[in-house]
């Protein structure tokens, strides 16, 4: 494990001296990003100045929590795990071969092995986001601390399961983006909007539920049951993710592809 | 006649390749649903208490689906095609073309958004009809201003990306001017009807092109009164006659800069 850590660090340390090289696409980039976050608080202001009180039960505060923290947890998947998005390319390419042969953990490679520039906005708007509209609200800074990683290795998961499908259908990029949008898209408005049917599929398939709405939920009224049904349903979903790469590993087929990475 | 019988081949051209990548008609399909079906659910959260700003549910529901019709509708390569042929220099390949550079960009858009329209415009009818049915008191007789409308909204859109595009000949990184631009369209209509804005943004938004690209012809279509077409589509027109000639001033001024070395 403090090997794998260790690994995943190094990888980390690359990559973002790589990305200061090109400073100013690094900060036009992260900036824009959180820019481009910034429209929907002007959007969810109009919406409640309409409205007044609450929608699909949460007020202001509660969708400016869902988004700095869902902002918050996707940068980091994106700033450590970015390349997991490149994972059907990998495949279907014939690229993976170089991750297979080196001498540490597939998964935590070639998942590691890429970030994203406009992550780095997505992360940092969020903790400011939480700072403008929270303040000094302490259950909510301890709940959003928690849950960044736990979302973040939430939203890996999904995009991983959906590109691992390409083991065994073929090219499942569609799957891939699509799995990203959901959940994304999932995250980022109340729950309460939904009726049963997508609300379930809020609590299994697509997990939106355990990356935002459960740990609002514990912000703002904690409960010890809700607390444990969280960390343990994040673990499993995961675990899950894991298990299958590893089992769709198996029907992978090598192209002899000779490349170089630098 | 000789001379737009190329840039008709060139849209032809366009259009066939929308539909020879299906993959990437399909995602966007998959992703316009998702996006209607995620505000429609909100905005009925929103509607519970009746009517806002003068809009229905229905109206509000067909208003999303247009506006994201013209956006989804206008989503073409031109601002990464226009900064690639600048940086790369393969702007030098094209020009010596038969060929308007400029003009074979809008025959590329043109075919482009054409395909789109089709698979997005069905797609739409089809989503408003299952998620809120007919649009209410709907103006069977203003469709020809509103189909107006709409054309000169994508026509505003496309001029407006030229232009961006175009800031390539100046700016080494032009993406911050692309997201501002992107994001006010967005901000001033797309989202959000302008009549839901604070009075004092209505006026500031009403003045400017951002809301002429999709506010102006969703709001024609789904409540549609003669004041309102003349007081939507002459702005429309004299907004796309600034881009046009703000694009064609650019590309002269660029072509005047423009230092090309053999190799």
């Amino acid at each position: 494990m403090k090997r794998h850590l260790k690994i995943a660090f190094l990888y980390f340390k690359v990559n973002l001296a790589s990305a200061m090289e090109y400073r100013s696409s690094f900060l036009m980039q992260a900036f824009g990003m959180a820019l481009s976050n910034a429209t929907f608080v002007f959007f969810w202001w109009i919406a409640f100045s309409q409205v007044g009180g609450k929608i699909g039960g949460y007020d202001f505060q509660d969708v400016m929590f869902i988004w700095a923290l869902c902002s918050s947890a996707f940068g980091l998947s994106s700033i450590l795990f970015a390349n997991v998005n490149h994972l059907t390319r990998l495949i279907v390419s014939g690229e993976l071969d170089t991750f297979l042969l080196q001498p540490c953990n597939v998964l935590l490679s070639v998942c590691c092995a890429r970030t994203s520039l406009s992550a780095y906005g997505d992360l940092l708007y969020g903790i400011v986001l939480l700072a403008l509209t929270q303040g000094g609200n302490g259950a909510a800074w301890i709940f959003f601390a928690l849950a960044v990683p736990v979302g973040a290795a939430l939203i890996t998961a999904v995009a991983l399961t959906a590109h691992t499908l390409t083991f065994l259908l073929g090219d499942a990029s569609i799957a891939g983006s699509m799995g990203l949008e959901f959940i994304i898209n999932f995250c980022i408005y109340p729950e309460g909007i939904y009726q049963k049917f997508i609300r379930g599929l809020m609590y299994s398939v697509i997990p939106a539920a355990f990356i935002v709405h459960i740990p609002l939920r514990l912000a703002r009224n904690f409960s010890l049951s809700w607390l444990v049904i969280w960390l343990l349903a994040s673990a499993l979903y995961c675990g899950f993710a894991v298990w299958f790469f590893y089992r769709g590993l198996r029907k992978y087929e090598s192209g002899n592809l000779i490349i170089t990475r630098l | 006649m000789n001379k737009m019988k190329k840039y008709r081949i060139i849209a032809r051209i366009h259009v066939q390749n929308a539909f020879v990548y299906r993959a990437n008609v399909i995602s966007g399909l998959l992703f316009y649903t998702l996006f209607i079906f995620v505000f429609f659910n909100l905005w009925r959260a929103i509607y519970e208490g009746g009517s806002v700003s003068g809009y229905t549910h229905g109206q509000v529901v067909w208003y999303l689906i247009i506006t994201e019709l013209v956006v989804f509708g206008c989503r073409t390569r031109i601002v990464t095609q226009i900064n690639e042929d600048v940086k790369t220099g393969a702007i030098a390949y094209l020009l010596n073309r038969p060929v308007h550079y400029i003009a074979y960009q809008a025959a590329a858009a043109a075919g482009q958004i054409a395909a789109n329209l089709f698979f997005f415009g069905l797609l739409a009818a089809a989503l408003g009809f299952l998620f809120v049915g007919p649009i209410p008191d709907f103006q069977w007789a203003g469709v020809p201003c509103m189909l107006l409308s709409g054309a000169l909204g994508v026509a505003l859109q496309f001029a407006s990306m030229t232009a961006i595009g175009l800031t390539a000949f100046r700016l080494e990184d032009n993406s911050a001017v692309y997201l501002i631009f992107h994001k006010l369209v967005f901000m001033l209509g797309v989202f959000l009807p302008v009549e839901f804005l604070p009075g004092w943004l209505q006026g500031i938004a009403k003045a400017l092109p951002f809301s002429y690209v999709a506010w102006g012809p969703a709001k024609l279509f789904v409540g549609f009164s003669w004041s309102l077409f003349l007081q939507i589509v002459p702005m429309q027109m004299l907004w796309l006659s600034v881009m046009t000639g703000l694009s064609l001033l650019m590309y002269r001024s660029g072509m005047r800069n423009l230092q090309m070395n053999g190799g």
